[in-house]
């Protein structure tokens, strides 16, 4: 009986069942065709249905303005915590900077050798010292003292709560659909409440990072403790173990290395908005950032991110060891240290055991000694200044004379820049602001939703699709939806084959893997110095970050799905004579699917992060407003694009995910 | 000799469903519905249904079953590792579905110790530091408990590894430490979840034999699941069969494998060598005065076939069977050998 039931329903069903959706798309076109044949205006949204959101914000931010100094809860609360953060990160920051540069260099290349011996060592002395030597010494450690601050803060949230909501099921409940929420807001919307309520300085910088870097702590920390074999937590049960006992003795140890992967992401999340988060006041290595890219002063921007490139890698390598030395702390060696002088064997216990003690013991005399006899060690040298910016002017100079253009031959950067303007953005964007009419884009969008996830999520998409005319940014919306078509479609168009190819290859997988890891490192903002002196401002030196930033996880999840099928069904196949295109296209593929799904997921979730630092560098659309509503403190416009973006992530996060979701469900995995 | 000591363990009317409504479920179960029409019609899974059971000081209880007849969830229930749906554990008398969590633990931690399946070492602890969790959540102080695991290590044949991590042991190692980290709270119960199931066949023999060696010392009261007949035979002074959640069968092994009560449990028997499970005791008759006991070659009657046959060969193939102090039990004559060799009943 059961076994007969998926039988009957698939011959019973009816033919309109299977043509169904396109007769939905049909239907749809028609409807447009029709909207468009009424007398009246359909393509434009009816102004009068604006809910005029910004009205009461910019009415509550000048209450705001107007009672921060004599609220309670501003006297009370939100005072004494800025104070208390503005306190801390000017005790770090003067700390650092009082500090001789020797001494930090020093200090931070034996962490790296205590964490990961020579290489590490090397690559974490070298990157602070590049960081000084790009002429950025007081900046770099400006940035790190908000860094430190921020990551702390959300560690000592985010641990926590990721142990709480490990245990119980309610709060992980309660967590999980803002944790979602937090993680589909691109990093800026938080920065426009964030400054209105934590005036002071730098704060607002600390509190909006921390909110963007809280999720992978809480979420990493719940996962490591859940990742606990069950049979490991029942053998800590079955000999009588408290479930306090379970906890420290059991479950964080063994979540330990995921904890700390969570902790480089926390950090490398926190990085990711240095830049942004200068927009708000951060100050650092993000301002000059940014300073560089308005006033077009391209080697001073580049000096300022490859500073926060060296920054980053800096303190994803030593975060990164850190986790692997949870795992591999079961064999701690004596420093090697006693080797590197060769004195290993006959080198004494004590020196052996406190050997890291003992060197920067030594290094803090040396440099001491310096210090207070031969120059002043705090100020970072002049004659150790690389000199960049000139070369790197005169190189984007040389690049905008032949790159822009090559010769006469109508290719190069310009030309491929104004062909996807003219050719590509522009019509799309003229089709959905002006040829579709406005109904008939909310019931296409509505329709793809319902494919995805039901007639639930398409009713959840059309509404979604109706906020944003109702938040008055319509138009706005559709520009923005235009451009992260085209970058989702060139994201996908390379990552595709070239996950394919990694997955067929290993040496070329060898080859692309370190580069992927590199652009993963880097903040996003970074990549927009380099697309900027080759594209020029626009929209599409946004698209082309946009579409850099969100490659690699495409990439990724593309390799790994391919990788992950089955020898023995590609065994198979082979047998029954498959060439190796039929192999990919009938079995890889299909079997990636739900692998790859995850990846445009992810690709479309990337580029929409990026919205507002396009709209930076002229890319229109919802990022400009909500650049300009925190750069002229219209504070109401800037939360309605912030609203209108979230919106747009939520439908498509959805939409996306409800896909991958379909494919794992038919591939039964 | 396991006949007369006091019950250690007894386990009455213990039902376990896994699903929202237990009770309801176990409602209509009692009203007759069978395990595939309630996991059919409700999706609620009966795990185990109606076990009683008593197992006494000192002895060795094997149960026996095909994987997924519920025997993991009955002994997890026994330490309440997992909540029995209604029913009764005591131990030495007391109820233990009855306990707080505290005295719980107390239990878990002094008495009844674990040994699992898939070893169940905390893979971040040192060999030693696994044996000695159990102590360390008692509360005891470092340098005893490592002295205490120390010995259990011993005792296991592990001398010298107590540094490793358990991932750098093979199999039959690693499952020696958890047996070993078993024995050091020197619990009155152990319990094993198929210890032996995941090791090769070689090594899941030579861990047998040393258990049986180790219980000839410890005199424990072991509860040992297996799903391999002769592994059960092997270890059991008392083995219960079970299908379906339920016992089908409880008895010695050799009535097990002499009576089968059903299909199912006859399966498990065919394969059986009966050489190996036989004793003299079951074949042998009642003495007569012709016999003339008194020169006949004497055994004890729990001697299988196996050591019977060669015994028989060499003389006329009568046999006397006495007890400890000698005394004349029964007579194992031709007859009743040929018939047990060809496997046919005694009558
Ligand atoms: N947590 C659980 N939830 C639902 N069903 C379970 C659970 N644990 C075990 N079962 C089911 O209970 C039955 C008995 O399982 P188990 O006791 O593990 O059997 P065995 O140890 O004999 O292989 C199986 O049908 C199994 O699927
Ligand atoms: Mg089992």
């Amino acid at each position: 009986m059961a076994a007969l039931a998926p039988a009957r329903s698939l011959t019973l069903s009816p033919r309109w069942v299977r043509w169904r959706w396109p007769l939905i798309a049909a239907g749809l076109l028609a409807l447009a065709l029709l909207l468009r044949a009424l007398p009246w205006d359909t393509t434009t949204w009816p102004e009068a249905w604006d809910l005029h959101l910004r009205r009461p914000i910019d009415a509550f931010r000048y209450w705001v303005i107007g009672h921060r100094n004599t609220h309670w809860l501003w006297l009370w609360f939100f005072d004494p915590l800025s104070a208390a953060i503005d306190w801390s990160i000017r005790r770090i920051e003067q700390a650092l900077l009082a500090t001789p540069w020797p001494l930090l260099v020093g200090g931070v290349a034996l962490l790296g050798h205590r964490l990961g011996r020579w290489r590490l060592a090397w690559l974490s002395g070298g990157c602070l010292l590049l960081m000084g030597m790009m002429g950025l010494w007081a900046q770099s450690l400006q940035t790190l003292a908000l860094m430190v601050v921020s990551v702390g803060i959300a560690l000592q949230f985010g641990i926590p709560l990721g142990i709480w909501a490990a245990r119980s099921p309610r709060v992980d409940a309660f967590l999980r659909p803002i944790l979602d929420a937090m993680q589909t807001m691109p990093a800026f919307v938080y920065l426009i409440p964030v400054l209105l309520f934590f005036g002071i300085a730098r704060v607002p910088s600390v509190i909006a990072t921390v909110i963007y870097a809280l999720p992978p702590a809480i979420r990493l920390t719940t996962l490591g403790i859940r990742q606990v074999s069950p049979a490991t937590v029942e053998a800590a049960r079955a000999f009588g173990s408290t479930p306090r006992q379970l906890l420290f003795k059991v479950q964080l140890p063994l979540a330990m290395p995921t904890i700390m992967a969570g902790v480089n992401q926390t950090i490398m999340m926190a990085l990711g908005i240095v830049v942004i988060a200068a927009l708000i006041g951060a100050g650092g290595l993000g301002r000059e950032v940014l300073v560089g890219l308005q006033r077009l002063r391209v080697g001073q921007a580049f000096e300022a991110g490859l500073a926060i490139v060296f920054m980053a890698v800096l303190l994803d390598r030593l975060s990164l060891a850190l986790s692997h030395l949870s795992i591999a702390k079961r064999r701690h060696a004596p420093a090697d240290l006693g080797r590197w002088a060769g004195l290993q064997a006959r080198c004494p216990l004590p020196l052996r055991r406190h050997g890291y003690l003992l060197a920067f013991l030594l290094l803090l005399a040396g440099v001491y000694a310096v210090h207070a006899t031969l120059t002043d060690l705090r100020v970072f040298p002049a004659w150790l200044r690389l000199p960049l910016a000139a070369p790197i002017d005169a190189a984007v100079r040389w690049a905008r004379d032949h790159l822009y253009e090559i010769g006469n031959s109508g290719l190069g950067a310009g030309p491929f820049s104004d062909f996807l303007t003219l050719h590509v953005l522009t019509p799309l964007r003229t089709l959905f602001t002006a040829t579709l009419p406005w109904p008939a884009m909310i019931l296409a969008v509505a329709a793809l939703a319902a494919h995805a996830g039901g007639w639930r999520l398409g009713l959840a998409a059309a509404l979604g699709m109706l906020a944003m005319g109702w938040l008055s940014m319509w138009n706005h919306s559709m520009d923005t939806l235009s451009q992260t078509i085209v970058a989702v479609a060139l994201a996908i168009f390379i990552a595709l084959p070239l996950g394919v190819l990694a997955a067929k290859s290993d040496r070329f997988e060898l080859l692309l893997r370190p580069l992927l890891d590199f652009l993963q490192t880097i903040p996003p903002f970074v990549y927009l110095v380099p697309v900027i002196m080759l594209f020029n401002v626009g929209r599409v030196p946004g698209i082309i970050a946009s579409v850099l930033y969100a490659l690699p996880p495409a990439i990724r999840l593309t390799n790994l799905g391919i990788r992950r099928v089955d020898r023995e069904i590609l065994e198979a196949a082979r047998a029954f004579g498959s060439t190796p295109a039929q192999i990919l296209f009938k079995v890889e593929l299909p079997l990636a699917m739900p692998s790859i799904m995850m990846g445009i997921n992810q690709t479309v979730m990337m580029v929409l992060a990026m919205v507002i630092i396009a709209g930076l560098v002229g890319g229109g659309g919802l990022g400009l407003e909500a650049v300009i509503g925190l750069a002229k403190n219209e504070t109401g416009r800037g939360v309605e694009a912030g609203l209108a973006i979230v919106i747009m992530a939520m439908i498509f996060d959805r939409i996306t995910q409800g896909w991958a979701g379909r494919w794992r469900i038919a591939r039964g995995s | 000799m396991p006949t007369a000591a006091p019950a250690k363990i007894t386990c009455q009317q213990l039902y376990k469903i896994f699903g929202k409504h237990p009770q309801r479920i176990q409602a209509a179960l009692q009203a007759g519905a069978t395990k595939q029409e309630v996991l059919q019609q409700t999706g609620h899974v009966v795990a185990v249904k109606d076990v009683s059971f008593t197992v006494r000081q000192g002895e060795t209880f094997v149960v026996m079953g095909l994987s997924g007849s519920g025997k993991s969830t009955l002994v997890r229930c026994l330490t309440r590792l997992i909540e029995p749906t209604s029913g009764r554990v005591l131990l030495d008398g007391e109820d233990i579905l009855t306990m707080d969590e505290a005295r719980l633990r107390q239990l878990r931690r002094h008495k009844m110790s674990m040994v699992f399946q898939h070893f169940g070492l905390f893979p971040h602890r040192r060999v030693i530091d696994n044996v000695a969790y159990g102590l360390e959540t008692q509360g005891m102080d470092k340098r005893q408990r490592l002295a205490r695991a120390q010995e259990a290590l011993e005792l296991v044949g592990l001398k010298g590894w107590h540094d490793h991590f358990p991932g750098e042991l093979s199999g039959g190692m690693q499952q020696r430490v958890g047996l070993a980290r078993a024995l050091a709270v020197d619990p009155e119960i152990l319990i094993f979840d198929e210890p032996f199931s995941a090791l090769d066949p070689l090594i899941r023999r030579e861990m047998q034999d040393e258990l049986i060696k180790l219980q000839e010392i410890m005199h424990k009261t072991l509860i040992f699941i297996t799903h391999d007949f002769l592994e059960a035979i092997k270890l059991a002074d008392y083995l219960a069969i079970m299908k379906d959640g339920e016992i089908v069968q409880m008895g010695p092994p050799q009535q097990v494998v002499l009576h089968p009560v059903n299909e199912y449990v006859c399966e498990f028997t065919e394969d059986v060598p009966r050489s190996h499970v036989v004793t003299a005791a079951a074949i042998m008759r009642p003495p007569l005065p012709e016999d003339g006991a008194a020169y006949l070659p004497a055994v004890p009657p729990d001697v299988t076939l196996q050591a019977l046959v060669p015994i028989a060969a060499e003389r006329d193939a009568r046999i006397a069977v006495r007890g400890q102090e000698g005394d004349l039990l029964g007579i194992v004559d031709r007859r009743g050998l040929m018939l047990a060799l060809a496997g046919l009943e005694l009558t």
